[in-house]
C-alpha cells in the first residue's frame, strides 16, 4: 500500500477508535454516533477509492466558507447545549468535539487538516479514558496506541517539504517497480507495530514502578455510586423487590482458600434490624461505637472467646472488593470478627453491622475473618429459657395487629419441644406452603406480612424473612430480620463470588440459648436462575469478569502504596520473592492461562509460566527499543528523510544505476563526488555517459537542491536505465 | 536574460581576450559572485592584468588600477587631505581605491605599510581617514596580481592578510595553439579595451543576492567542515584553514553552483574549489622540506587531503 493511502486509513481509524472510546464512554446521544458513524464509514470508502462515494462526496455543494459556517454553528450549538440542553460542560464539550470530526472527515485535504483530525482524537481518547474505567477501554486504548504509532510514522514518511502539499483523496499511484521505498513493506508494518508493541510494553513497566502522584485535575470518584435499598436504619417491607431485577454488580467476595464446601449460597450480611411495626423494620440497636485497631488497618470486632468452646464454627477469609455504594455498610459473610483494610476508622452497632464513617466513593477492598455459629448439640434438646428484659423489648417485639400470626405460629410449632426444632418447623412451612415471586405487589397494603400469609400466599425474601421472625417472636423466639445479598454466582477462574443487586436479599437470625445467633433461610432456595442459555456463554461470561475485576483491582485501583510495596519488596532483596508487580500482572493473565491449561492439563506451571512470559515481553520490547535507538535505522535511510514518493524513487533508480556500474566494474570510491563519478564513467564506458548523466543530474537535485524530480524526468531517468541494463548486456 | 546565460555571455565575452582558460574565467566571475577578492599568481605575462582588465570591461562599473611599486605610500591607494584654500578647509580628495573594482597590480612589490592599507579597505569595504569613514563603491572587489614570492624585489604578503583573498589562482601559460591565436591578433589595440559592458553595477548587486539563497545541504556543510578539519590536524601543516577560510570555500560553493546554473550545491563543487580557496590560507610545515610558500606544494596537499575524505552521497 502507497504511504499516503496508508496514511489515510490509519488517520480514518485513529479517528474511529477515538469515536469508539467516546461512544462507550460517555454515551453519545443516538443521532451524534449515527452521524459521526456515517462520516467514518464514507471517510473509509473514499480512501478505498470507490468512484460513487467519491463522486457523491465531490458533489456535496458546501464551499470552504460553507464548512467554516457549519464550524461556527457547530460552536453556537455548544453554547445551547451547554447552557439548555446538557446543561455541563463535559457533555456539551464532547459532542462539539465530534461534530468538529465530521466536519474534519468530510475535509480531509491539506496534511494541516490530518493535524486538526489528530488532535480532535487525541482529546477524544484523552476525555473518554477520564470518563471510564472499564476493562472495554484498554483494548480501545491499545488499538487507538497501534494506530497513532502507524500514523506519526506515515505522517513523517510522506512529509513533503513544502508541509502544505496537498493530500489528494484519488490516489495517485507514480509509476514505478513494485519494489518501490514508498510502499508498506514487510518490514516498515512490522518496524511500526513493533515500536507500538514496545511502547505498550515500556508503558505497562512505567505503570507499575514509576511513582505516581494521584488527585490530578480530572480526578474523581469512580462514576455514581450504586443505589442501595435495605441497608438503611429503616426498611419498608417490599423495599429490597424492586432491585431484585438490577445486574449491576456490588461487590465480589474472593475466597482465597478456595470453593465452599456448599457452592452457590453464600450470604454476605449487610444489617440486621429488631423492631417491627407492621409495615417497616427498624434497628433500634444503632449506636455505633468505634472498633478498637489492633494492628494498623485491623478492626478485632469480637475477640476468640475465652475458653474456646470445643465445637467453634469455621472460620471463612473473605477478600472483598466492594463497589461504591450509598451507604456506609461493610458487608461481610456471617459474623465478622476481624476487618482489615485501609480504613482510617470502623464503627459496629450493638446488632453485629460494620460501617465505614461515611459511603465510600470509590471502590474499597479489604479483608474480613468470619466465623459463623454452628448450632451445639446442648440446644437440640434444651428447653426455652427466660431472657433479660432488654433481649425481650428488642428482639421479641411484636407489632399490635399480628393475633393471626401468632395462633398460626402456635399450630405449627405445637408438636416441637425445642427452640431449635421449633424454628426449623416454622422454616419448613414456609418453604414450602408459599410460592416465591418478585411479581406480589405488597408493598401498598396496610397488612402486608397478613396479605402475604393469609391470602396471597406469594411474596419473595423480605417476606418470608418477615413472617418467619414474627412467628418465631410470637412463640418467645428471639429473632432478627437481617438484610443482605446471597451470592450464587460463584467464578471459578477467579475464586470469587459475583455479587450483584439482584442478589439483594433477607434473611432471619434466630437465637438459640447456648449457640448464639444462628442463620436460617425461609425462602425456596429455587430462585430464579440467572438466565438460561448457553453454559459456555456463561463460562465466558465468568472469564470476562475475571478480567474485568483483575483490571480494576491491578491498574484503575493501582495506587502509589501498591507501589511502595513493590519498592519494599524489590529492597527486601529475596530472591525468591516474586515481585508484586510481576505478581499482578500474573494474576491478570492467569484467567486466561487457566483457560488454556484446561486443554494441557499442565495446570500447576501455568502462573510461573505466565509471569515469564510477561517478564520476557517487557524485556524484549526494551530491547526492541533500545536496538532502535542505538542502530537508528531511520537515521541514514528512508524513513525521517524529507522525502517524496519521487524523491524517493530516484534515489532508488541511482542506487540500480550505481548496481549496474559495479556489475561492469566501475564502481564509485567513497572519496568521489557524483559529478566526478560521472566523469569516470564517461572515461571507462563512454556509452553509458549520457544515461549515467541524466540519472546523476535528477538524483543531485532531489539528494541536496530538495527539488523533486517530475514525472517525465522519472520516466525519461527510468528509460536510461533501461538502456543502461541492455548496454551492460550486450 | 535569465542569470544563466548573463553570466555565460560574460564568460565567452572575457574568453574572446583570454584564450584557452575557461576555468580561470569562471573562477574570476565566482570571486566576483561570492563577494569575494582575487589574488592571481602566476610568473609574469601570462595575462594577469589582462584578466582582470576584461572582467572590468565587460562590466559597466567604474575600475581603477594601482600599480604596486616599492615606493608607493598608503595615501596613493586611499587618498589624501589637501588644504582648500577658498574653503579654507581640508578636503578629502579620494584615492583609486574608491571604484567598483580595483585591479591591485603585482601586490608584492610594495612595503607591508601600504599592502596593509589595501587589505584593510579590502575587509571592512570601508576606509577611514582623518575621523571620517567613507564607505566604498558596491560592488567591490579587488584583484590583486603578483609573481611568485621567490622572484627578485617581492614583499611577500603575510597569512592573515591573505585570508582577506577568496581565492587564489595560477593562469598557467596557455597551450601552443592557443598562444598561436594570442599571437595572431592584430596588435593595434589592447585587446581587453574592444569588450563591451554587458552588466551593470546594479545587475551585479542582484546576483550576489541570489547567490546567498543558493542551497547547501547539510551533509555537504558536514563534508566541508571535514575537510576544514581536516586542514587543521593534518601534520603536513603547521597552519590549518581558519573559520574564516571555512566561510570562504562556503561561499565560494554557492558562487560556483550559481554560476554552473544550479540553485543547490554540490560535493563536487567543494571538492574543486577547496584547492583553490584553501591553499593560500595554510602554511606547510617546515618538516617537509619544501619552500613555505611554494604555491603548487599547497595546492597539492590540499588536493590530497579532499582526496581521502568521504564524500557524502
Amino acid at each position: 500500500m502507497p504511504f499516503d493511502q496508508a496514511l489515510r486509513f490509519t488517520s480514518i481509524w485513529l479517528a474511529a477508535t477515538s469515536f469508539i472510546g467516546l461512544t462507550l464512554g460517555a454515551g453519545l446521544p443516538e443521532w451524534l454516533t449515527v452521524l459521526t458513524g456515517a462520516a467514518l464509514i464514507v471517510a473509509l470508502l473514499r480512501n478505498a477509492g470507490r468512484k460513487s462515494v467519491e463522486r457523491l462526496a465531490g458533489s456535496m455543494p458546501i464551499s470552504t466558507i460553507g464548512w467554516n459556517l457549519l464550524v461556527m454553528l457547530g460552536f453556537l450549538g455548544f453554547w445551547v447545549d451547554m447552557l439548555w440542553v446538557s446543561g455541563d460542560l463535559l457533555p456539551a464539550g464532547i459532542h462539539f468535539l465530534m461534530i468538529l470530526m465530521i466536519i474534519k472527515l468530510f475535509t480531509l485535504k491539506l496534511r494541516r487538516d490530518y493535524v486538526h483530525l489528530y488532535a480532535i482524537s487525541l482529546v477524544a481518547i484523552l476525555a473518554s479514558g477520564s470518563l471510564t474505567t472499564e476493562l472495554w477501554y484498554l483494548p480501545i486504548f491499545l488499538l487507538y496506541l497501534f494506530a497513532g504509532v502507524w500514523t506519526l510514522l506515515l505522517f513523517q514518511l510522506t512529509k513533503h517539504s513544502e508541509g502544505t502539499q496537498i493530500l489528494t483523496m484519488p490516489v495517485v499511484v507514480p509509476p514505478q517497480p513494485s519494489e518501490s521505498v514508498d510502499q508498506v513493506t514487510p518490514q516498515l508494518f512490522w518496524l511500526a507495530n513493533g515500536l507500538a508493541l514496545a511502547t505498550f510494553g515500556l508503558t505497562v513497566v512505567i505503570f507499575f514502578t514509576i511513582p505516581r502522584i494521584s488527585a490530578g485535575f480530572y480526578q474523581k470518584g469512580f462514576g455514581e455510586n450504586i443505589r442501595t435499598s435495605g441497608f438503611s436504619e429503616t426498611v419498608n417491607l417490599g423495599e429490597i423487590g424492586p432491585i431484585k431485577r438490577d445486574p449491576s454488580v456490588v461487590m465480589r467476595v474472593e475466597l482465597p482458600d478456595g470453593a465452599p464446601h456448599e457452592v452457590g449460597r453464600f450470604y454476605v450480611r449487610g444489617v440486621a434490624f429488631d423492631q417491627y411495626d407492621g409495615k417497616t423494620w427498624t434497628n433500634r440497636l444503632n449506636y455505633r461505637r468505634n472498633i478498637s485497631e489492633d494492628a494498623i488497618g485491623t478492626f478485632v470486632l469480637r475477640r476468640s472467646r475465652l475458653p474456646a468452646p470445643p465445637a467453634l464454627g469455621e472460620t471463612i477469609r473473605q477478600n472483598i472488593l466492594l463497589e461504591p455504594l450509598d451507604t456506609p455498610v461493610l458487608f461481610a459473610a456471617p459474623f465478622a470478627e476481624q476487618v482489615s483494610g485501609t480504613f482510617p476508622s470502623l464503627q459496629s452497632d450493638l446488632i453485629g453491622s460494620v460501617y465505614l464513617p461515611f459511603p465510600s466513593s470509590s471502590r474499597i477492598e479489604y479483608s474480613v475473618r468470619s466465623r459463623s455459629n454452628p448450632v451445639l448439640s446442648t440446644d437440640l434438646d434444651s428447653e426455652p429459657i427466660l431472657y433479660p428484659e432488654s433481649f425481650i423489648r428488642h428482639f421479641l417485639q411484636i407489632p399490635a395487629q399480628s393475633d393471626r400470626i401468632a395462633t398460626l405460629a402456635a399450630d405449627v410449632t405445637h408438636t416441637q419441644r425445642t427452640t431449635y426444632e421449633k424454628a426449623n418447623a416454622i422454616l419448613s412451612f414456609l418453604t414450602h406452603n408459599f410460592r416465591y415471586s418478585l411479581d406480589a405487589p405488597l408493598t401498598g397494603q396496610d397488612q402486608p406480612l397478613e396479605e402475604f400469609l393469609f391470602t396471597r400466599k406469594t411474596g419473595y425474601c423480605e417476606h418470608y424473612a418477615t413472617a418467619m421472625v414474627m412467628m418465631l417472636r410470637a412463640i418467645g423466639v428471639p429473632a432478627r430480620l437481617v438484610t443482605g445479598f446471597l451470592a450464587t454466582e460463584w467464578n471459578e477462574y477467579g475464586n470469587y463470588y459475583v455479587v450483584r443487586q439482584q442478589d439483594a436479599h433477607a434473611w432471619v437470625e434466630v437465637h438459640l440459648p447456648h449457640s448464639g445467633w444462628i442463620t436460617m433461610d425461609p425462602t425456596p432456595s429455587s430462585i430464579e436462575s440467572v438466565g438460561g442459555g448457553f453454559p459456555a456463554w456463561h463460562a465466558l461470561g465468568r472469564m470476562m469478569d475475571t478480567l474485568r475485576l483483575q483490571w480494576g483491582r491491578f491498574f484503575v485501583q493501582y495506587s502509589a502504596a501498591d507501589q511502595l510495596t513493590v519498592v519494599r519488596e524489590l529492597k527486601a532483596g529475596s530472591t525468591s520473592a516474586r515481585n508484586k508487580a510481576l505478581d499482578s500482572m500474573s494474576t491478570l493473565f492467569s484467567p486466561l492461562l487457566a483457560m488454556l491449561s484446561g486443554v494441557t492439563e499442565y495446570a500447576s506451571k501455568w502462573t510461573m509460566r505466565a509471569w515469564a512470559e510477561v517478564l520476557g515481553l517487557a524485556l524484549l520490547s526494551l530491547v526492541v527499543l533500545l536496538w532502535l535507538v542505538i542502530k537508528q535505522p531511520w537515521g541514514q535511510g528512508i524513513i525521517s528523510k524529507k522525502t517524496t514518493h519521487n524523491e524517493q524513487f530516484i534515489v532508488q533508480l541511482y542506487g540500480q544505476m550505481t548496481t549496474q556500474l559495479a556489475r561492469k566494474g566501475i564502481s564509485r570510491r567513497t572519496t568521489m563526488p557524483p559529478l566526478e563519478f560521472v566523469r569516470f564513467t564517461q572515461e571507462r564506458w563512454s556509452d553509458a555517459g549520457s544515461a549515467v548523466a541524466f540519472i546523476t543530474a535528477l538524483y543531485c537535485r532531489a539528494r541536496f537542491g530538495q527539488i523533486p524530480p517530475t514525472r517525465e524526468e522519472l520516466s525519461l531517468a527510468e528509460g536510461h536505465l533501461r538502456n543502461l541494463t541492455t548496454l551492460s548486456k550486450s | 536574460m535569465n542569470p544563466t546565460e548573463t553570466i555565460r555571455s560574460i564568460q565567452e565575452n572575457i574568453a574572446r581576450v583570454i584564450k584557452g582558460k575557461p576555468h580561470v574565467i569562471e573562477m574570476s566571475l565566482v570571486a566576483l559572485l561570492a563577494r569575494g577578492h582575487l589574488l592571481l599568481e602566476d610568473v609574469p605575462g601570462v595575462g594577469k592584468t589582462t584578466l582582470a582588465h576584461s572582467l572590468a570591461r565587460s562590466l559597466d562599473c567604474s575600475f581603477k588600477r594601482i600599480q604596486f611599486t616599492s615606493d608607493l605610500l598608503p595615501s596613493d591607494i586611499v587618498g589624501v587631505s589637501i588644504f582648500n584654500r577658498q574653503k579654507q578647509a581640508f578636503e578629502f580628495i579620494p584615492g583609486p581605491i574608491f571604484a567598483n573594482i580595483v585591479l591591485a597590480d603585482e601586490i608584492n612589490r610594495t612595503t607591508p605599510k601600504t599592502q596593509s592599507s589595501l587589505l584593510e579597505a579590502m575587509s571592512e569595504a570601508q576606509i577611514s581617514f582623518d575621523n571620517t569613514t567613507y564607505p566604498l563603491h558596491q560592488p567591490f572587489m579587488v584583484i590583486a596580481t603578483q609573481n611568485p614570492a621567490e622572484y627578485h624585489g617581492t614583499f611577500p604578503l603575510p597569512e592573515s592578510q591573505l585570508d582577506r583573498f577568496l581565492m587564489r589562482l595560477r593562469i598557467g601559460y596557455p597551450s601552443q595553439e592557443e598562444e598561436k591565436k594570442v599571437l595572431d591578433r592584430p596588435q593595434s589595440l589592447h585587446p581587453a579595451e574592444a569588450l563591451q559592458p554587458l552588466l551593470t553595477a546594479k545587475d551585479v548587486l542582484s546576483l550576489q543576492e541570489q547567490v546567498d539563497n543558493v542551497l547547501m545541504e547539510d551533509s555537504i556543510t558536514d563534508y566541508l567542515l571535514t575537510i576544514v578539519q581536516r586542514t587543521r590536524q593534518s601534520e603536513l601543516l603547521s597552519l590549518g584553514v581558519s573559520t574564516r577560510g571555512a566561510l570562504a570555500l562556503s561561499r565560494a560553493a554557492k558562487a560556483m553552483s550559481f554560476v554552473r546554473g544550479r540553485t543547490y550545491c554540490l560535493p563536487d563543487d567543494i571538492k574543486e574549489l577547496a584547492p583553490i580557496v584553501l591553499s593560500h590560507r595554510i602554511m606547510v610545515a617546515r618538516a617537509q622540506g619544501v619552500r613555505q610558500r611554494s604555491c603548487e606544494q599547497a595546492e597539492r596537499i590540499i588536493q590530497d587531503l579532499v582526496d581521502s575524505i568521504p564524500v557524502p552521497v
